[in-house]
């Protein structure tokens, strides 16, 4: 994409392309980026051949992420390989949009290694209709584009086709994926563990298996560091070592 | 035989006509009937890179099936990204694929830079170019002589681990660290290159061009070399790309596809004039060619690169505490091992929300299934080394 | 065993280390540098590190995380070494779990599942410091059995104590208003 520096008020700004101006205090709203090209292929051949299982689309930062019905999952495999011409299978895997819990607990809020995260459940580009997603990347090394699918699975049996029979390398994509989320995959088949051993219990990826390591024992780093600046100004310190520890000389660039 | 009559006090025994089939047949030469071997290679195993467990099912010394068993080296890289800030996860990222550390930084930090709208100055563009292409030498160097090591010569992985020393030299010099150096900063990099840091590069990029002839004359032209590895492992181009084989493997099936020419533009590549090598055997050997011509290439980028390296800063204006506004990105980079992607879900707080890692060698390495049907047991070996994978880069 | 001998048994032992392959990830990499590279060459220390089989060893020095899955077999190949055997832990992941310590698969340190004589800091430590870890090895080597239990411990394959300054334990609790831990002398 070419850098133009956006006119400054002027109400005719040109939008050849350009990707949404950073911030300049424009009274008028900025005219619509002209879409990609390849995106509106892409979409203009989904919709000739999946039609109404498309349920959402939408363009993330120049990536064209679709969102299609979960009984469309199978049959998107081989449009994509047929008409969409995307022989390359990047990945598949899941998502869970369940807010983290709180890291260590009520009183973990001491811990300020670990980020906190919003508590309300929100969904990303394309929507979802529940808390389990599972989402692939396909794309083609002959017309040079490519595309994200996600679809929505079910909480409380989460389940969707397999794609081994069109890629098949989505054979281990599907088994991490199991593994991780615990979505079955139907017509895959042997779904085993990948990565953990065979009586591990759980599905790590889940926003609710915790990292035990953490919740027993706050990050060991922090009693070496002080405060940020402006969390020692706004409360009191909450422990000896914050309230007696010399300020050091903090380093620029975005410490740990 | 049982009609005749046993003599008193020799115990009688029925004959039993089967048991001594495989004993009659085996005098007159015909197939025997055995059983399949089931062997086990790894975890722990010189040949296996790491810890890589194939189970291969064998009948004599062709291979029937095979399963690699990985999980080794998982580390949950995904879980613990939800738990940590950028800055964090980015001295974590660089032991993906710990041959090439600067290169797993560049996709996750580009994605943060795009998610929060900050563009890297043109000097440490071309900065992480010059180090990217660095590590794709170094590790391409201990590639071309530790295949040699794999088939069975030793010397050539002496001449890889030497050369690479003058490599990691430089990148120490410029960023602290051999490998991991966990140099890049959303905004740009930590620092700026020392004095004589781009003559002392200079110097270097001969001495490597000299070592790539040194490989080709002494293991690509070596007749021991050639009977080992032309023809073995053969992936065709399309269902390289079906399972997801990416990088010098499909490149060396005849798939002309680079993400540094034909992917989303990133870094300093847009500037620079550089030729994609393609090779239309698709066998072992093909895989070493392409990442010889390769490692020439990317030496040819980096005195391309020294010779344009723009005078300025080294980091963007960035906030204190980085927190990333809401917003999903996919970045997909060109490295050294094959594609390379992340896919950051960010709601606003200082670290991800998910960070899918795309890592190449998960999906090179699932071919193996596909790929060692009827090969004989020492190929396996040979091909192992010529798919190149990190254990850290599939186990993440 | 009278002193000289021990002293020329020890001698003989310690140059001449036999290191079992067990590379594991990034601290690999550096151990293999260290012993393929003439720059750091670590045969001039005697160690040599041939033996692919464990049973012909007599140091393993495990580089790299040690995960729940790869622990069985960690344990299962010590056992295979004979006594007497000495195990180095290189970089933190095998120290401690490393940067990975909160992971769910990670085993926070190989001292859990077999004993550790030396421990390497570093993520990755540089090949020199492997070799200072080797020498340091090699001076423990050296000083077994005079006046100490140490070598009839390590020949049987019993629990090794290690009586010494340190043995007892240092309390780290630094109050910013107190006295410094360790006293600054």
């Amino acid at each position: 994409m070419p850098d133009e520096t956006p006119e400054p008020s002027d109400a005719e700004a040109p939008a050849a392309g350009d990707a949404p101006a950073p911030a300049e205090a424009e009274p008028e709203p900025e005219p619509e980026p002209e879409p990609d090209p390849r995106h509106v292929e892409l979409l203009a051949r989904l919709d000739a051949t999946l039609g109404d299982a498309v349920i959402e689309h939408a363009d993330a930062l120049g990536n064209l992420v679709v969102r299609i019905r979960n009984d469309a999952w199978g049959r998107f495999a081989e449009v994509a390989k047929s008409d969409l011409e995307c022989d390359y299978l990047s990945f598949v895997s899941g998502i869970d949009w369940a807010p983290a819990p709180k890291e260590g607990g009520d009183d973990g809020g001491s811990d300020t290694s670990s980020p906190v995260q919003p508590t309300e459940m929100t969904f990303g580009a394309a929507g979802s209709g529940g808390r389990f997603q599972v989402f692939a990347h396909v794309q083609s090394t002959t017309k040079l584009w490519g595309l994200t699918v996600k679809v929505d699975v079910d909480e409380a049996d989460p389940a969707v086709a397999s794609w081994v029979s069109v890629y098949p390398g989505a054979d281990w994509h599907e088994r991490e994926t199991w593994e991780m989320y615990g979505v079955r995959f139907d017509g895959h088949p042997s779904l085993r563990h990948l990565y953990l051993p065979a009586e591990f219990e759980g599905h790590p990826l889940r926003k609710d298996f915790p990292l035990l390591a953490r919740v027993v024992k706050p990050w060991p780093g922090l009693v070496d560091v002080e405060a940020m600046p402006e969390e020692a100004s706004a409360s009191e310190p909450t422990s000896a070592e914050d309230a007696t520890e010399e300020p050091a000389a903090v380093t620029e660039g975005g410490g740990a | 035989m049982s009609t005749t009559e046993t003599p008193a006090g020799v115990p009688s025994f029925e004959l039993d006509r089967n048991a001594l089939r495989h004993l009659a047949d085996a005098q007159i030469n015909v197939e025997l009937d055995t059983g399949d071997m089931i062997l086990n290679l790894g975890p722990q195993h010189p040949a296996t890179h790491g810890t890589l467990r194939l189970v291969v099912r064998l009948d004599g010394e062709r291979v029937l099936a095979a399963d690699p068993v990985i999980g080794y080296m998982h580390r949950g890289y995904e879980k613990l990204t939800e738990v940590r800030t950028y800055p964090q996860i980015t001295t974590l990222i660089n032991r993906i694929d710990w041959l090439s550390s600067f290169a797993n930084e560049v996709p996750f930090i580009n994605a943060a830079e795009k998610l929060m709208g900050i563009e890297a100055p043109p000097r440490a563009t071309y900065i992480r170019t010059i180090l990217t292409e660095l590590s794709r030498i170094s590790t391409f160097i201990l590639f071309l002589g530790e295949m040699g090591l794999q088939v069975g010569a030793l010397t050539p992985a002496f001449y890889g681990f030497r050369d690479r020393e003058h490599v990691l030299n430089l990148i120490e010099g410029a960023t602290g660290g051999r490998f991991h150096p966990n140099f890049n900063r959303i905004g740009g990099l930590k620092d700026d290159l020392p004095w004589g840091w781009v003559s002392e590069t200079r110097s270097v990029m001969k001495m490597m061009l000299d070592s790539c002839d040194q490989f080709e004359d002494l293991v690509a032209g070596n007749e021991i070399f050639h009977a080992r590895t032309k023809g073995i492992g053969v992936i065709p181009g399309d269902i390289g790309t079906a399972y997801g084989v990416s990088g010098s493997n499909i490149r060396a099936s005849g798939v002309d596809w680079d993400l540094r020419r034909d992917g989303e533009p990133y870094l300093a590549y847009p500037d620079l004039d550089f030729k994609v090598w393609t090779h239309a055997d698709g066998d072992s050997f093909a895989r070493y060619w392409v990442r010889l011509q390769e490692t020439r290439e990317s030496v040819r980028m980096v005195l391309q690169l020294l010779d344009g390296l723009p005078s300025g800063p080294v980091m963007a204006k960035v906030p204190r505490i980085i927190k990333v506004p809401e917003g999903e990105a996919w970045v997909e980079t060109e490295n050294p091992l094959g594609q390379m992607g992340y896919y950051v879900v960010s709601k606003g707080a200082t670290g991800p929300f998910r960070c899918k890692i795309r890592s190449a060698s998960f999906s090179n390495v699932s071919i193996l299934p596909w790929l060692l049907r009827g090969v004989y047991v020492p190929d396996v070996v040979t091909i192992l080394a010529s798919l190149y994978f990190i254990l850290g880069d599939i186990d993440r | 065993m009278p002193k000289p001998l021990t002293w020329l048994l020890n001698y003989s032992r310690k140059y001449s280390l036999w290191m079992f392959q067990w590379g594991l990830a990034c601290c690999a990499i550096e151990m293999a540098a260290a012993l393929a590279s003439p720059r750091y060459d670590m045969m001039r220390l005697g160690v040599i590190p041939f033996p692919a089989s464990p049973r012909q060893a007599d140091l393993v020095v495990i580089s790299g995380t040690v995960t729940d899955k790869m622990a069985p077999a960690i344990k299962r190949l010590y056992e295979q070494m004979p006594d007497p055997k000495y195990v180095i832990s290189m970089g933190s992941c095998s120290n401690c779990g490393g940067p990975y310590w909160d992971s769910y698969s990670v085993t926070k340190g190989v001292d859990q599942i077999i004993p550790v004589d030396i421990y390497i800091p570093g993520c990755p430590p540089r090949p020199e410091a492997l070799l200072q870890g080797i020498v340091m090895l090699q001076e423990q080597i050296q000083n077994e059995g005079i006046g100490n239990d140490q070598m009839r411990q390590r020949w049987r394959g019993e629990p090794v104590v290690i009586d010494g300054p340190h043995s007892a334990p240092v309390e780290l609790t630094a109050k910013p208003d107190s006295e410094p831990a360790v006293p600054v002398a």
